[in-house]
């Protein structure tokens, strides 16, 4: 893994850094990631592809934020459709507790999201990150 | 080629569901349920059977004019004879429905084959049970299907003069037959919630209700078709007589559609075949997780001197695959110091899946090729890098 991240042309100017986790059962990830991580087209958003999105501690999220990150999101599959039944449902619970727990410590619990986006919806998807981008944008998080 | 065909389907699958989403919100889409709604109708067969059961005269003189009776005079009773009917079409229509997203979406192999192998026997019981309701009405519906089924099971080798004796409670039609046509109705029906508890004994929170809105919608449209289309008897059966063919619910009578192109023997094997077939679907495929194109993480792993025995990761799993047992000596940590109990993995539930990792506040848990702090680090890194360099 290089040290230092290869800057594409569309890297945009200030964007803030997001950390997403992905789960391998929802969105194809084929040419959704570049070599070190980040989504195509996106360079500030990184993405860890879990085995489940149940997997995520919220622990992680928060780490993401204290790290610098101006937001962190996990996607699932569509509510319903979790391959483990269960995983996204308790992601969207755990996503929701972080929130208040967030709130309580003054920090916007905006900048926390959760998504089900199934194995066709990529440019859905890469539509919401990107508005989750433009809304964490000016939550203030560190650079 | 199997293979290959599994993962489009799949595709398809999931497509399919992709467009229901933009009709119906996420958590609506009824194939997301179809377990749920199996149950549903199943419910209601048997609230709607007990009814039914209150009326009904098994024997050869009575069964015919009881249904009537019920249909005709009974006030509501060609309501409860509708649904009945309906939902065990639906009823069947939602196992199927079950049982091909399950297989085209990858759900029923490895830890999840016990489900599978209860499924199949399901759908054969609940297949039997719905044959044997259509004997209960004793018309010529009835007729043609209980002498096609004997002469099926009187082809069997060796044992079909038995087997078929013991279908019939004698080597014919006789005072006893309805009886016991009676018990190969309600007897298999109350078996069903045998096997549902295997169906659902290493689940978690299994799903076994859809929302109330499809509650609601499928009682209507119950309701409105058992109304409109009343389920009606053929002729009362005549002894001796050989009735021609009948309009049937192919879906699940299939076998005796078949019958009239092939002895009914050989569709009986046919069934025989089909059934064994599905048995062994879960393990057709063996594959390394590079093949299935999935990642293998490891199962889940307690790191002992941690665990503060909390039972998160026990309620979130979805398997049952951790088990909580008394704590033998306590843990490392400060938090696991005082425990009393113990996560334990049970390895051949684990689909390595990750949950009860988010669920551990502790650190008590690990998938072994995905750690924590290999994810931490990539966390940080990802949250660090460095702005693009525009001076």
């Amino acid at each position: 893994m290089a040290t230092v991240p290869d800057r594409t042309p569309q890297a945009q100017e200030g964007a803030p850094r997001v950390v997403g986790f992905l789960c391998d059962w929802a969105v194809r990830s084929e040419g959704l990631l570049n070599a070190d991580d980040t989504l195509v087209g996106m360079p500030h958003v990184t993405v860890i592809r879990v085995p489940c999105s149940g997997f995520v501690k919220p622990g992680w999220l928060e780490l993401a934020l204290r790290s610098g990150a101006a937001g962190a999101f996990v996607c699932g599959c569509p509510m319903g459709d979790c391959l483990n039944r269960e995983g996204n449902w308790i992601m969207e619970d755990r996503i929701d507790q972080l929130r208040k727990r967030l709130s309580r410590q003054k920090v916007d619990p905006e900048r926390v999201a959760f998504f089900a986006f199934g194995l066709h919806e990529r440019e859905a998807f890469l539509r919401a990150v990107a508005e989750f981008v433009d809304r964490v944008r000016g939550s203030g998080g560190k650079r | 080629m199997y293979r290959r065909s599994l993962l489009s389907l799949q595709s398809a699958t999931l497509r399919l569901d992709t467009w229901i989403n933009r009709v119906l919100p996420q958590d609506f889409n009824p194939l997301y349920y179809t377990g749920g709604l199996a149950n549903l109708f199943l419910t209601l067969l048997v609230v709607s059977g007990i009814l039914i059961f209150l009326y009904y005269e098994p024997s050869l003189e009575g069964a015919y004019a009881s249904v009537e009776f019920l249909t005709r005079d009974v006030p509501y009773g060609v309501v409860f004879r509708g649904i009945h009917r309906y939902a065990a079409d639906a009823y069947l229509v939602a196992i199927l429905l079950h049982l091909f997203r399950n297989w085209f979406t990858d759900r029923y192999r490895e830890a999840r084959d016990s489900q599978w192998l209860s499924g199949m026997f399901l759908l054969v019981v609940s297949g039997f049970a719905g044959f044997t309701g259509y004997l209960l009405v004793w018309d010529e519906r009835s007729q043609l299907l209980a002498s096609l089924t004997v002469q099926a099971l009187r082809s069997v080798p060796l044992v079909g003069d038995w087997l078929a004796r013991v279908f019939l409670g004698g080597p014919g039609v006789n005072d006893t037959t309805l009886p016991r046509f009676l018990f190969l109705h309600v007897g298999p029906a109350m078996t069903l919630y045998v096997l549902l508890w295997w169906h659902y004994v290493r689940l978690r929170h299994p799903k076994i209700w859809p929302p109330s809105v499809w509650v609601l919608f499928s009682l209507g449209l119950l309701f409105i078709l058992a109304s409109a289309l009343p389920a009606t008897s053929g002729r009362p059966a005549q002894p001796g007589a050989s009735p021609e063919g009948f309009a049937v619910d192919w879906f699940f009578l299939w076998p005796y559609v078949l019958a009239r192109w092939m002895a009914p023997g050989w569709a009986l094997a046919l069934v025989v075949a089909l059934v064994a077939s599905g048995m062994v679907v879960p393990y057709t495929l063996r594959e390394t997780p590079e093949q299935r194109g999935v990642r293998a993480l490891g199962q889940a792993v307690v790191v002992e001197e941690n665990c503060t025995g909390c039972e998160l990761c026990y309620y979130d799993c979805p398997y049952n695959a951790i088990y909580m047992v008394p704590s033998p000596y306590p843990g490392k940590s400060r938090a696991a110091a005082n425990r009393k109990l113990l996560a334990v993995v049970v390895d051949s539930r684990c689909v390595e899946c990750g949950i009860c990792i988010g669920a551990c506040p502790f650190e008590a848990l690990e998938l072994p090729r995905m750690l924590d702090k290999d994810v931490q680090q990539r966390i940080q890194r990802g949250a660090r890098a460095t702005a693009p360099v525009s001076s």
